[in-house]
């Protein structure tokens, strides 16, 4: 019988053999890929992109872009296909998009794999520090040294959508690398109903909250505030920098890379006690998931006296298909107006907006193409067309151009804002520390913390993600 | 090779002797290539797929490696296991899972058991309502998710108008404490209770009629058939399909993701879920590796546990 002769070859002794060999073997095979990751070391900083654009290919090539979804994303693809094409006919650009709290992960696994589809990754302002860090990006500074006037940009611009280690306020080191160039200006705008509040803007943000207030309680249904509150993202921490800037707090001490007890210092608890305890009673029951559409919606609704909102996710306000305000752009700008951010004890407003950054990983031959798209992109030309086809540039001259300031009735408050912007950290730690804050911004502004708790748990948290960045086991919890 | 045989001969036996059987222990050896010709792609798949990725993230557990930063993987000895098992924000999401699975598979399971009893009673339209009540295990969880985020908004949502039309107030589901994890439970309840109710319906399907008809024979009342007959038979399938739901409960991520981002705060914020932001929003994959781990052992444990219990109903 074979049965019982098979059974027989495959006693118990030999199976454990079998056994005991094929575990080595997974073991060596784990040891051996472990071995290839410790290889991979070599990448400590980011590798330096050519001084000079190299020859570039003349067989059809795609341009890939990774950036989150919302409309300035789908203007890039249209408005880059459309002249772009004009002088590289064999080019096309791609611009891939995902969901906004999908955008740091979908970009930065591809980078831990060492592999992308994307050429140019278009990162917040504050996703650098971690792509430099981790050699994800090419280094241009030897590129924009030979290709960029870099005098023709806000020096602050250029330096937040580029410079690693990062600038404070204003001021640019000139020494400092380059790893990205403006891609898309941003920050808040304020959304008021002029049919509600009248024409003029409030100036100072105690007046604001007490306008909002009272347009509330004279029109029912209608919420006083809407701000963005959501958890994921960056959308509640965004809120509480701005109303912590503007009560004159701060974020940090970047000098000696201290959080706790500079946040959460005096101006910080005045700030998280006007965000919870004054504005946070004017908005919507149930906002406290708000992000960029909801507060559009609200508005679009007519739900809101005075809303917040970045510039580039503010023009489909303006579209009637999408709005209850009138049937007509007129009829809705006869209701709706666009002001810079009122001040308070300092005027600071937040920076928003992306610079574009190559992909390490990507081939030589896109990497090339990249590289003469960035220059050819930050041209005064195309960056005035870039303006008017809805995108806000980071040029001075195009700032103050007419194509940019009449096309869209909240441009002028972005030209206004540009000198009190401010940034956050941009530190590789920047995933973790704006996940901290979010989370904990959100459970005050929900009930589920005490606005002191919550401040003082950012700011220990924080502090020991700082603190704990170089740490061995157990980090990041 | 063997010599060329010839297409016709009148001599069969000459046949046989160009053409000789295969020896017994090529052929042996045949059937076992066969059988390793099968078997070695599936077994490779199950290598490569799960026990390669389990061992080196076991691997990975012990030191400070991180994906996206590469650089040498240091080894930290127990350090991360020892950060997860004495971080209070683990003990607090571990107790929001807690709540959550208990909360999400008793409601399961009663309603689940439930319909398929009030089903199983029904000799019409048995099938359609089955049909019926599958759909939603159907669905994406991703879909499900953001179906239900419309509907369970405070200000646009569909429930909160209902209750508006009824006079009752707003009820802001998704952004406060406790209604936001009560409304997670909810949402997984929806989706999942059919899959209680046909495992439970398959075990009703299958009491044996004798039974039933010796109990109305004496007389038994309808609550003494179901404590007697009905729930003992039915029980040991049940326990299996909530076995099953609350390992999937456990490691419940999706819903979280789009229904609360784990809010507000971190209320809502599951164990899975926080493994996720430690694996990708900082990119700790030792620590990352080492809470998976941790996570899979307590599954396996409780397993275990259970499976004694089941084993121990059945030979009862």
């Amino acid at each position: 019988m074979r049965h019982p002769k098979l059974t027989g070859r495959l006693s118990v002794p030999g199976r454990k053999a079998r056994l005991a060999t094929a575990a080595m073997l997974l073991v060596a095979t784990t040891l051996a890929a472990c071995g290839d990751s410790q290889d991979d070391d070599a990448q400590a900083s980011a590798p330096k992109a050519p001084a000079t654009i190299p020859e570039l290919t003349k067989d059809p090539l795609t341009l890939s872009f990774i950036w989150f979804d919302w409309p300035p994303a789908h203007a890039l693809e249209e408005f880059a296909n459309a002249e772009y094409k004009k002088e590289r006919p064999n080019a096309t650009i791609k611009v891939n998009t995902v969901p906004n709290a999908n955008w740091h992960d979908a970009m930065f696994t591809q980078f831990a794999a060492r592999k992308t589809d994307f050429d140019i990754a278009v990162l917040d302002s504050q996703h650098i520090g971690e792509a430099v860090t981790n050699g994800n990006i090419l280094d241009l500074t030897d590129f924009v040294k030979n290709n960029i006037d870099v005098n023709a940009y806000n020096p602050y611009l250029l330096a937040a959508y580029g410079q690693f280690p990062q600038a404070e306020t204003g001021k640019r080191d000139e020494n400092a690398s380059l790893y990205g160039l403006p891609l898309l200006g941003d920050t808040w705008t304020m959304i008021y109903r002029k049919d509600l509040i009248g024409d003029k803007p409030p100036q100072t943000w105690d007046e604001m909250i007490s306008v909002a207030g009272k347009c509330q309680a004279e029109n029912p249904g209608v919420s006083g505030l809407a701000f963005h509150q959501a958890n994921g993202s960056d959308a509640a921490a965004v809120t509480y920098n701005t109303v912590n800037g503007v009560y004159g707090g701060n974020l940090w001490d970047p000098k000696t890379r201290k959080i706790d007890g500079v946040l959460n210092d005096a101006a910080g608890q005045e700030a998280m006690d006007v965000l919870v305890n004054k504005m946070k009673p004017l908005t919507a029951k149930g906002s406290g998931n708000w992000f960029i559409d909801e507060v559009n919606a609200a508005v679009a609704q007519g739900k809101a006296c005075i809303a917040f909102n970045w510039i580039a996710a503010s023009g489909g306000l303006l579209d009637p298909k999408q709005s209850t305000l009138g049937t007509t752009r007129e009829q809705i700008l006869d209701k709706l107006g666009f002001a810079t951010l009122p001040s308070q004890k300092t005027n600071l407003v937040p920076l928003g907006g992306m610079g574009m950054h190559v992909s390490a990983y990507s081939p030589a031959a896109n990497q090339a193409e990249a590289l003469n798209f960035m220059k050819w992109f930050e041209r005064p030309d195309i960056q005035k067309k870039w303006a008017a086809a809805g995108g806000v540039p980071a040029r001075t001259d195009a700032l103050e151009s007419p194509e940019f300031l009449n096309a869209g009735p909240f441009n002028r408050v972005y030209a206004d804002s540009v000198p009190r912007m401010r940034d956050m950290w941009n530190v590789p730690e920047y995933a973790r520390l704006v996940d901290i804050e979010n989370t904990n911004v959100n459970a005050a502004l929900n009930g589920a913390k005490k606005p002191k708790e919550a401040l003082d748990d950012i700011a220990r948290e924080q502090q020991s993600v700082l603190d704990s960045s170089g740490r061995k086991g157990g980090g990041g919890l | 090779m063997s010599d060329p045989v010839p297409l016709t001969t009148d001599d069969p036996g000459q046949v046989a002797s160009a053409t000789p059987p295969a020896r017994g222990r090529s052929r042996r050896l045949g059937d076992r290539g066969l059988a390793v010709a099968f078997v070695s792609p599936a077994l490779l798949l199950l290598l490569a797929m799960s026990v390669f990725p389990l061992l080196w993230a076991l691997y990975l557990s012990f030191t400070d490696y991180s994906a996206t930063r590469g650089g040498p993987a240091n080894f930290v000895g127990f350090g991360n296991y020892t950060a997860i098992l004495t971080s209070a924000q683990v003990h607090t999401r571990a107790l929001t899972t807690l709540v959550y699975v208990v909360g999400a598979v008793s409601l399961q399971t009663v309603l689940g058991f439930a319909i398929a009893y009030l089903i199983s009673r029904r000799t019409h339209g048995r099938g359609l309502l089955t049909t019926l009540f599958l759909v939603p295990m159907m669905l994406s969880p991703v879909v499900v998710g953001l179906f239900w985020r419309f509907m369970l908004d405070a200000q646009f949502g569909v429930i909160n108008s209902m209750l508006g039309s009824v006079g009752l107030g707003q009820v802001e589901w998704l952004t406060r404490q406790r209604t936001a994890l009560v409304s997670l439970i909810v949402v997984d309840t929806w989706q999942w209770t059919p899959f209680i109710m046909l495992i439970a319906l398959a075990g009703l399907t299958a009491v044996p009629r004798y039974l039933y008809e010796a109990a109305s024979i004496d007389r038994a009342s309808e609550w003494f058939r179901f404590r007697t007959i009905t729930l003992p038979l039915v029980w040991p399938l049940l326990l299996i399909a909530v076995l099953f739901r609350a390992i999937e409960a456990f490691r419940l991520f999706d819903l979280v993701y789009i229904l609360t981002s784990g809010g507000p705060g971190v209320s809502t914020e599951t164990l899975s879920f926080h493994v996720y932001k430690v694996a990708f929003l900082g990119f700790n994959t030792g620590t990352a590796s080492a809470y998976g781990i941790l996570m899979v052992l307590v599954v396996v444990v409780l397993t275990q546990l259970y499976l004694r219990y089941l084993n121990k109903l059945k030979e009862g």
